[in-house]
């Protein structure tokens, strides 16, 4: 078995290593605030969440116990923050609506910007990117955890399993049902064959 | 050979499959037109949505982290000449507290004299005799017998004796007494 690295340096934070906690923060920021911005659609919500998976990391560090991979273990952490503010937000919470809509266009356009495309490249690319992300926030809950952590996050479909409590079979059927619905909900894109 | 399911299909392009199954797929695949044409729909919508792209998080997110971490962290411990007063001052200070207060109940208490023991009764063979006998005296005692020899009235046994209050009293009020 290969060494985690990342096992290793929250072993090191366990034994009060600050160090080995900045670059647990480095190496992980980015993929867990855009699994929350993909998830949510809202950055801002994406950033305080993702903080609070890496409070709660530091908090847990005395009672971690290595048993699985370390990305296992963040991500059940993160799924289950993000689970709970999906259903949050669905009970009425006030921080959806149009400037979340105003605020993700803008982050798609700065993606964008920084390959410095033409302008009519830009807005379609955009466009692709609404697509693609409205198609994946169609999807129920359990399936749009299973495509982001295996496509956007690059978790193997066992540990899925294991961040998800189900069965690895569960999460291959999840994966594939979402993949029928993405693949009727993108048809434009696809036929267009633009990449 | 039959057409293999989709969800196989699926599955073998995403690398789900034991190395035995990936393989007779594989062979299947290179043979079978539509199959080919189902794997290459897989791939083309991964290609799609790998159009995704992800987003940096802010600036100061870092710093945020760094704060909200030193703030669920309990107050360092200040140590002084090598000893952490500030974990052990609380303690301390309570057991002072609760003996300091135990003294003070103690002290408190009536003061009893105790009765002497026969080692302190035996007469010493130098001591002086006393003029009257020494007669023991109860604990309870004590208090009622040092009222009594503080009351100068209670000496005057004269007094007390041609005291009589109902002769103080009207003859009439005597009267409707009895």
């Amino acid at each position: 078995m290969a060494i985690d690295h990342d096992l290793e340096l929250m072993l090191r934070v366990r034994r009060g290593d600050a160090a080995s906690f900045e670059e647990l923060l480095r190496r992980h920021r980015l993929p867990l605030v855009n699994y929350f911005a993909r998830m949510l659609r809202d950055q801002a919500l994406a950033e305080d969440l993702a903080q609070e998976v890496f409070l709660r990391v530091y908090r847990a560090r005395d009672r971690y116990q290595p048993e699985a991979k370390f990305t296992t273990w963040l991500y059940r952490i993160a799924t289950n923050v993000a689970l709970n503010a999906i259903r949050d937000r669905k009970e009425g919470s006030p921080r959806t609506g149009l400037n979340n809509e105003g605020q993700e266009s803008e982050i798609e356009t700065s993606t964008i910007a920084d390959a410095r495309p033409t302008a009519e490249q830009v807005l379609m690319q955009a466009e692709r990117q609404r697509a693609i992300r409205q198609a994946v926030e169609a999807l129920p809950e359990n399936q749009r955890a299973a495509v982001i952590l295996h496509k956007y996050q690059d978790v193997d479909y066992r540990q899925i399993a294991k961040i998800l409590g189900v069965s690895e079979s569960a999460v291959k059927s999840l994966l594939f049902r979402a993949h029928e619905s993405l693949r009727g909900r993108l048809e434009p894109l696809l036929k267009e064959g633009q990449l | 050979m039959k057409c293999v399911e989709r969800e196989q299909l699926f599955a073998y392009v995403h690398g789900m499959l034991e190395a035995r199954e990936e393989g007779e797929i594989r062979a299947h695949v290179e043979q079978c037109a539509q199959c080919r044409s189902a794997v290459e729909e897989f791939r083309k919508l991964d290609a799609v949505l790998d159009e995704w792209q992800p987003t940096e998080p802010s600036p100061w997110f870092d710093a945020r982290v760094r704060a909200a971490v030193a703030a669920s962290e309990p107050p360092p411990a200040r140590v002084f000449l090598g000893f952490e007063w500030g974990r052990w001052l609380a303690p301390a200070l309570l057991v002072v507290l609760v003996v300091a207060g135990s003294l003070v109940v103690y002290r408190s208490r009536p003061q009893v004299v105790s009765r002497p023991t026969a080692r302190q009764e035996a007469p010493k063979p130098a001591a002086p005799v006393p003029a009257t006998p020494v007669s023991p005296v109860l604990p309870g005692e004590a208090d009622e017998l040092s009222l009594y020899q503080n009351l100068p009235v209670l000496e005057d046994y004269e007094m007390l004796a041609n005291f009589d209050v109902l002769s103080e009293l009207p003859k009439g009020e005597k009267k409707v007494a009895n």
